[in-house]
């Protein structure tokens, strides 16, 4: 699984072989952590391209919300909507096709609105970065308390917990995702809390499996006697302690539902016009495949950039929070 | 006998969860607003044909009753009726699997037979040129949005270089009249892999990229194993060792990791249909949703989640016939 360059991972001072790897990191922490991921050069880029992504989407949404377009606008996005000047499917700067020659105004051409494609995909960034995230958080949070008691408590409480979760499992995602947005609501917030759900079983059996391995451990055996509430040996010894391989595929799990957010836009859940979204754009472009195929080029690679971004920075903070995967 | 026996033992296990999917199906279909008869009969039709329909749908009685005829009709093959097809649903549904599975199975076909030798040829010559090359590939595989995969083969080969039609997918079974161009059986099956051939690697390549990790980082493990540091020091040639000794025994991870992938590629036919117009599964979702065809939507969620349970099982019982610890294990 690991992407990264191998040597330094290994050879961590604190390294113990006959642990599992979350008690490794428990032992050597966050700050351990960055370190070693710094150290990567593949996960630096992973950090590089993650960063670069959230900061174009802080950008958008600061403009969307404070600015009212006044960034944008100032570089290249241009409001007017007179029919007379719109030109439609322009191809990129330096190419030419039937609508006309593409010029520096628009670096990536129009869509078929004569709308600017570099503008709409800053925009589209807010979209995926936020509900990529959200989705995560959403699937992060319920599948750690799912698995959490699950693992804790075992018995009949973890076998309703563990079939329900399996039958939410067993529908393929998308299909769940679109049977659930057609329920509750075809918008974003809907999205994110589909996409959110079809996370959760990844999560708890992550969640479970180390629940059940840390339980029988001497210190919760400790907290158990001096007579600390359940609830907060959960909270506050059981879930920290599983942190690493959360963090791990909290990471990759945001690179796949940007995927399947921009899946669900292509199908048309999700933003809905004119809200900009890269999987909507791609949708839109399906028309004018022929004469401005570079409309359906360019979304595609903003969505492939994120994606790969996060899955480098999770292959980078697996290989630094389990040294023993590449030995 | 522990093969057969297991075998049994998993169609059994789901069952409960066949009837945990037609429950979310049916909660989730009884969510939607809107009202199917208004969509069927236009805006503002009599009320006399109003209840009618809703009679002999019966969409007027309540819930938890529709939810136990639901559920007994699934269990003797009645999956209700479509009202936008007006046919049975269990029609719409065997007329349009046939498309979806012969896609999907191609598109594991294609990934698996990419993947093994890209996987096994990294393991072996691992931080390697040769092994840097194959990981990017699997890097930007799983980065990758299927339908847009679809999107750019589309431009370039049947826009472009016209080497590949961009829309359709007959079936090889299908009869040579039904072809346009395909006077012979032979020929069916020509037009067949001609239309398949994008739509299986747009559907394929996630599971190309997948499957390569995996095959890598577990012929990576088993090359490191005991047997195979005792067959170097016997001296038996290094080709045959990956062969014979290391390449067996590393694919069992393979076979989970195809299971697993099984709930992507289903989900993803629903996209690579809709890129390639193809008129299977997907499409037929979408066009219930459309419409709001209550049962229809049921039926083909339901089916979807079937698909995924049997190719599940399949995979299980693959994986105990080459391990048969785990057949024996759970008696």
């Amino acid at each position: 699984m690991a992407t990264g360059t191998e040597p330094q991972t290994g050879a961590s001072p604190t390294k113990d072989d006959e642990s599992g790897a979350g008690e490794v990191e428990a032992r050597v922490g966050l700050r351990y952590t960055l370190r070693q991921v710094k150290r990567d050069t593949t996960a630096r880029i992973g950090i590089y391209t993650v960063g670069f992504v959230t900061l174009v989407a802080v950008l958008a949404s600061l403009d969307y919300y404070v600015f009212d377009y006044g960034i944008a606008e100032a570089i290249w996005y241009s409001p007017v909507q007179d029919p007379e000047q719109v030109r439609r499917l322009l191809p990129p700067v330096g190419m030419e096709n039937q609508y006309g020659q593409g010029t520096l105004e628009h670096p990536m051409g129009t869509d078929h609105r004569g709308r600017d494609i570099l503008g709409r995909l800053f925009y589209g960034t807010r979209i995926a970065i936020t509900v990529g995230f959200m989705a995560t958080v959403i699937g992060l949070v319920g599948g750690t308390l799912i698995g959490a008691v699950s693992g804790y408590y075992g018995g009949w409480i973890d076998d309703v917990l563990q079939r329900v979760t399996e039958t939410i499992y067993a529908i393929p995602f998308l299909v769940l995702v679109i049977a659930f947005m057609t329920a509750f609501g075809r918008d974003l917030s809907f999205a994110m809390i589909g996409v959110g759900i079809t996370s959760v079983p990844v999560f708890n059996r992550l969640i479970r499996s180390r629940v059940v391995s840390v339980r029988e451990e001497d210190y919760i055996e400790a907290a158990r006697a001096a007579g600390v509430k359940d609830r907060n040996i959960i909270l506050r010894h059981v879930i920290p302690n599983s942190f690493a391989p959360v963090l791990v595929q909290a990471t990759l799990q945001i690179g796949v539902s940007i995927l399947i957010v921009a899946g669900l836009s292509f199908l048309g859940f999700g933003a809905q016009p004119p809200t900009p979204s890269w999987g909507q754009m791609l949708s839109a472009s399906r028309n004018y495949m022929l004469p401005a195929p570079t409309f359906s080029l360019f979304p595609g690679i903003a969505i492939l950039i994120t994606v790969i971004g996060f899955n480098i920075l999770g292959d980078g903070l697996q290989d630094a929070l389990d040294p023993r995967i590449n030995n | 006998m522990g093969l057969l026996r297991y075998t049994l033992w998993r169609l059994a296990q789901a069952i409960p969860v066949l009837i945990g999917i037609i429950t979310i199906t049916f909660f989730l279909a009884n969510q939607i607003p809107g009202d199917p008869v208004e969509i069927m009969l236009g805006p503002s039709p009599a009320q006399e044909q109003v209840e009618a329909i809703r009679a002999r749908y019966g969409l007027d009685r309540p819930a938890y009753e529709r939810f136990l005829n639901y559920l007994s009709g699934v269990a003797t093959g009645d999956l209700g009726q479509s009202i936008y097809y007006d046919r049975p649903v269990l029609e719409m549904i065997l007329l349009r699997l046939p498309v979806t599975l012969y896609l999907t199975v191609s598109a594991f076909v294609f990934a698996i037979a990419t993947a093994i030798p890209l996987g096994v040829i990294s393991a072996k010559r691992r931080n390697k040129p040769a092994d840097h090359v194959s990981r990017i590939v699997s890097l930007v595989g799983v980065s990758t949005p299927s339908f847009w995969i679809g999107l750019m083969l589309i431009i370039v080969f049947a826009f472009y270089l016209g080497w590949f039609p961009a829309r359709g997918l007959p079936l090889p079974w299908e009869a040579p009249g039904d072809i346009r161009g395909a006077e012979t059986q032979f020929e069916v099956l020509r037009t067949s892999l001609h239309h398949l051939a994008m739509p299986m690697i747009a559907l394929g390549t996630l599971q190309m990229a997948q499957i390569t990790r995996i095959e890598r980082s577990s012929m990576v493990e088993s090359l490191q194993g005991e047997y195979v540091k005792l067959a170097r020091a016997y001296g038996v040639p290094e080709s045959t060792i990956v062969r014979k000794h290391a390449f067996q025994v590393a694919q069992l991870p393979v076979i989970t990791i195809i299971g697993l992938g099984l709930s992507t590629a289903l989900g993803g036919a629903v996209l690579t249909e809709t890129v390639f117009e193809i008129q299977g599964m997907g499409r037929l979702i979408i066009t219930a949703i459309n419409n709001q065809d209550y049962e229809l939507i049921m039926g083909t969620t339901f089916m979807f989640g079937v698909a995924f349970v049997v190719g599940v099982i399949i995979t299980d019982v693959a994986y105990a016939y080459i391990d048969p610890r785990v057949a024996y294990g759970d008696e």
